[in-house]
């Protein structure tokens, strides 16, 4: 793991030291480079993690989202060239060095074995995210922002903190190697419930769950374009992958204390897509669509069957890539008209043919059309809910029927009918946005012919 | 409330009446204390307004969908227009810069206010139309929950505009097309207008046209505030100041014939405070220019007639402020309660003003007594030597009255064809006009905003074609020529 790590380290020095114009390229270059090193650790031999190290280890669940984080790191840098071309020099660097420390604390997040180092590195990812949403967003709310996202994401994960290190004192260790074997099932009590409470609340938060969503809008309008595409494609699976660690040790407790999460998440995605219908700006629609995606991750992995697993970990990837394209392509109409407001950026199929099948890709694959990986998360997702409970179907059917509804409906209103007349002269795409959608887009579809490296544990 | 109960138990029950007065004292500098610090607190957590920085209540947002530049009558008619057309609520964030909120200097206020549909361009009456239905239905377009009614007094005494021999003909192919609009006028002799006018001295007078309905006078200050009542309402910013710079970015783009044309969009709304060399940048999609009689300088700041001339790009807005004077008179004998707004050939015109025997008029100076429009001062011996004997003229009974009082007002006068410009302009594509009606936009203001709302909003004009008024006939030499001018 260190030979991803300490690469990912020195990018730093390389963007404080590269000349001039080469401060872009230097590490977007470098940082695809580490990316076709981390892929490595996705050839996986079933149930046996690879053990780096005692502080670092990779196994299934992992190994998607770690080259999910160091594949969007060259996406992050090739999305903000535009709208930081107008900063001084030393801002520049400072903010690519904002983003390799995420980065880097990112991919300790998610190799950790430990679980408070896990823990400490989970809120060490806030600092560099709250400085990016609140230096460099675009608006005056973003202050606002900021505060709800660090002070949600703190108060959520505090408990977390006390429950480890009450667990750390009573079994004596937090190792994951340790700990998937040394189990004990938690007696049900009202402690213990707390304990429950306490260890998942974090990731709740984190995910979101939907009536604790209110900071995820505001802090993906108001974060600057990579801020919002490594908020969307990675801090929200953090949430997704703390809960599918620690599930495994809160067992049977997680039988009944789950129901209020699962009723909230049920009725959640459905609220949250129907928000989408009605939103005018397209950033919000986008942020919303991700609390309506991550409610069915949340729903899977608190059912915890091996078919929920599977679907929770195929979804948390694929819809990192979709969400991250969908907000580089909001961000590219952003950078033409000057507004996020979707009414007054339309008909751009007519001008711009090359995005809008960017637009189109990105679209079909956030409505789960088939054979992408969207679709083969969320079927997973459904057909193991219904196992679990039959009147599921109903909610999830109207879910994907409402998600395909906003798709389409964000799709048509942007592409589709006649273009005012203050977008007549936009600048055409530039290569840099088309070489972007296509970063995201290979993958996506690539996967779908071999979904079995991101479907985790239980393949 | 705690406190107030553990007060009235605690004060009468331990404490007596003794310390009674130094107990309310101190309890209300508690009082005081503790609500400092709720306040504090709430400011604090996530949800409050504070900003640790500075306080920027006065600038207007860092952001905005459309900047609307002037806030008089047409800018506010915009606004409503953009937020009424809206699909959803709040889709739109509109922000309306005005320099002068006390209006001093604004046309719309001082105006005299009147309606008219005799025009002769049939979109001129098609947008009187509009504006009079508009008018009359106010308290169901501009209602606003909890506040009262408007009231705009509106007099529909109509227009009566008289035509000696030369304009006869004019005026009877005016009043056809008008009729055709759907606008009642109806035409009268000299013998009709002495039966129906006996105060009218009708030599030299060969045709007349007379409004019968939908034409009068009303109260452009109760439309200007209704209007900003509501557009608060629905959520339109306000704020003060002056736009003193534009940021564009341009591209070099080629016509279908192969010329080369520079394209222009502006991104950025520099909002100067007043008195103050404080400024807000704002971002923005579009412009919209409402500045009246300022709206040619707020065209050059964003670079349109800078060019060649004889060139689209050497093309100037040819809006400029001309300055009108009102006078307002008492006459006892004058002609009283039925008296319409009577436009004479010559040029002057005057309304009846109130119950009282007050009439308010002026005239249109020729073009060498043209006044100069660098300020709002009133000239009285315009009155005396060039209003008044033209009034006395045609009206004997005014041979005797007495000024009250007089001001004067700005037209944006439209130098080209004394006709609005409405639309986008061809180069600088996201600016928006909304100007140079030559005294006759207060009274197409509604409908005008409706249009320049559609051509944001969906790109073409819907209800009423408006593209003879489009930027482009500056350039094309295509003049829309309005012949009823007061």
């Amino acid at each position: 793991m260190l030979k991803i790590i300490f690469p990912s380290i020195m990018l730093m020095p390389l963007t404080w030291l590269s000349k001039n114009n080469m401060i872009w390229i230097n590490p977007t270059v470098y940082s695809l480079l580490i990316s076709l090193i981390s892929l490595s650790t996705l050839n996986q031999y079933s149930d046996i993690s690879t053990n780096f190290s005692l502080l670092f280890f990779s196994d299934a669940l992992s190994a998607p989202l770690l080259v999910l984080t160091t594949w969007l790191l060259p996406l992050m840098l090739i999305a903000s060239q535009s709208h930081l071309s107008k900063e001084p020099l030393t801002r520049k660097k400072v903010y690519i060095t904002m983003l390799i420390l995420l980065q880097v604390l990112l991919i300790m997040t998610f190799t950790a074995s430990e679980l408070i180092m896990f823990y400490v590195l989970f809120e060490a990812t806030l600092v560099p995210t709250l400085i990016i949403i609140t230096r460099w967003g675009s608006q005056a709310e973003r202050l606002n922002a900021g505060s709800y996202f660090l002070f949600y994401t703190l108060s959520g994960s505090l408990p977390l903190l006390v429950a480890l290190v009450y667990i750390q004192n009573t079994t004596g260790s937090l190792n994951f190697l340790i700990m998937q074997y040394w189990n004990q099932p938690l007696m049900d009590s009202w402690s213990n419930a707390l304990l429950w409470l306490a260890c998942m609340m974090a990731f709740m938060v984190k995910m979101p769950l939907y009536g604790l969503h209110l900071w995820l809008p505001k802090a993906h309008v108001e974060a600057p374009i990579a801020g919002s595409m490594v908020l969307a494609a990675v801090l929200l699976k953090l949430g997704g992958y703390g809960m599918l660690r620690l599930t495994t040790m809160l067992n049977p407790l997680t039988e009944y204390m789950a129901y209020p999460f699962l009723m909230l998440s049920l009725w959640g995605m459905i609220m949250t897509s129907s928000i989408c219908l009605r939103q005018t700006d397209l950033k919000a629609l986008i942020a919303y669509s991700s609390v309506s995606h991550m409610a069915l991750v949340i729903v899977a992995i608190l059912i915890q069957t091996p078919w929920s697993y599977m679907g929770a970990t195929t979804l948390m990837v694929a819809h990192g890539l979709t969400s991250s394209m969908l907000f580089c392509l909001a961000n590219t109409n952003y950078e033409r008209t000057h507004s996020r407001t979707m009414i007054l950026a339309r008909g751009l199929q007519t001008l711009l043919p090359l995005m809008a099948m960017w637009w189109l890709l990105a679209s079909l694959a956030n409505l789960a059309l088939p054979p992408t990986i969207n679709l083969l998360g969320e079927l997973f997702v459904v057909m193991s809910a219904f196992s679990w409970s039959n009147i599921t179907i109903i909610l999830m059917g109207a879910n994907m029927m409402i998600t395909a509804l906003y798709s389409l409906y964000m799709l048509i209103m942007t592409q589709r009918g006649k273009h005012t007349h203050h977008i007549n002269n936009i600048k055409p795409t530039y290569t840099r946005e088309n070489t972007l959608m296509a970063l995201h887009m290979l993958p996506l579809l690539m996967l779908s012919l071999n979904p079995k490296i991101i479907m985790g544990l239980t393949y | 409330m705690l406190r107030r109960a553990l007060w009235l138990g605690w004060g009468r029950g331990l404490l007596g009446l003794g310390l009674g007065t130094r107990r309310g004292v101190s309890t209300l500098e508690w009082d005081g204390k503790v609500s400092e610090i709720k306040k504090k607190i709430q400011s604090v957590i996530p949800g409050g307004a504070w900003n640790p920085l500075y306080d920027t209540s006065h600038l207007p947002p860092e952001h905005s969908d459309v900047v609307i530049v002037g806030g008089g009558v047409l800018g506010l008619s915009v606004a409503y227009w953009l937020k009424r057309l809206e699909k959803q609520r709040g889709a739109i964030k509109v922000l309306v810069v005005e320099r002068d909120h006390t209006y001093s200097q604004a046309s719309t206020v001082l105006s005299v206010g009147g309606i008219r549909q005799q025009f002769s361009l049939p979109e001129n009456i098609q947008l009187s139309l509009f504006s009079v239905e508009f008018l009359r239905n106010i308290n169901e377009y501009l209602a606003v929950v909890d506040d009262p009614p408007l009231d705009l007094q509106f007099n529909p005494s109509g227009y009566l505009f008289l035509a000696s021999e030369k304009g006869a003909a004019t005026m009877e192919n005016n009043v056809k097309v008008q009729r055709q609009e759907g606008a009642k006028v109806c035409l009268m002799s000299p013998e009709q207008l002495r039966n129906k006018f006996p105060w009218i001295n009708t030599e030299g007078v060969a045709l007349a046209s007379y409004g019968l309905e939908n034409e009068g006078w009303f109260d452009p200050w109760s439309l200007l505030q209704g209007l900003r009542r509501k557009v608060q309402s629905m959520g339109v910013l306000f704020c003060q100041g002056e736009v003193t710079r534009f940021v564009s970015s341009s591209d070099r783009m080629e016509t279908p014939s192969g010329e080369e044309v520079i394209l222009k969009k502006i991104h950025e709304v520099h909002v100067k405070v007043d008195h103050s060399q404080e400024y807000q940048p704002v971002e923005c999609a579009i412009v919209v220019n409402t500045a009246g009689a300022w709206s040619g300088q707020i065209a050059e700041l964003a670079g349109i007639g800078k060019g060649p001339p004889g060139t689209l790009q050497g093309t100037k807005l040819p809006v400029e402020p001309r300055k009108r004077y009102v006078y307002l008179w008492h006459c006892p004998q004058g002609p009283g309660l039925e008296a319409p707004l009577l436009a004479d050939p010559s040029g002057a015109y005057f309304r009846r003003d109130g119950l009282g025997n007050n009439y308010l008029g002026g005239c249109s100076p020729t073009a060498e007594e043209e006044p100069d429009p660098g300020n709002l001062e009133v000239d009285h011996d315009f009155f005396q030597d060039k209003v008044w004997p033209l009034l006395a003229q045609r009206v004997p009974a005014f041979e005797t009255l007495k000024v009250k009082s007089a001001w004067a007002g700005y037209y944006d006068y439209n130098t080209f064809d004394q006709n609005g410009v409405v639309g986008p302009h061809p180069l600088v594509v996201n600016m928006y006009f909304a100007t140079g009606f030559s005294g006759h936009g207060l009274q197409q203001a509604p409908a005008v905003g409706r249009a320049v709302a559609e051509m944001v909003l969906e790109g073409h004009f819907q209800t009423i074609d408006l593209s003879p008024f489009l930027f482009s006939r500056f350039y094309l030499g295509e003049k829309a020529q309005e012949h009823c001018i007061i």
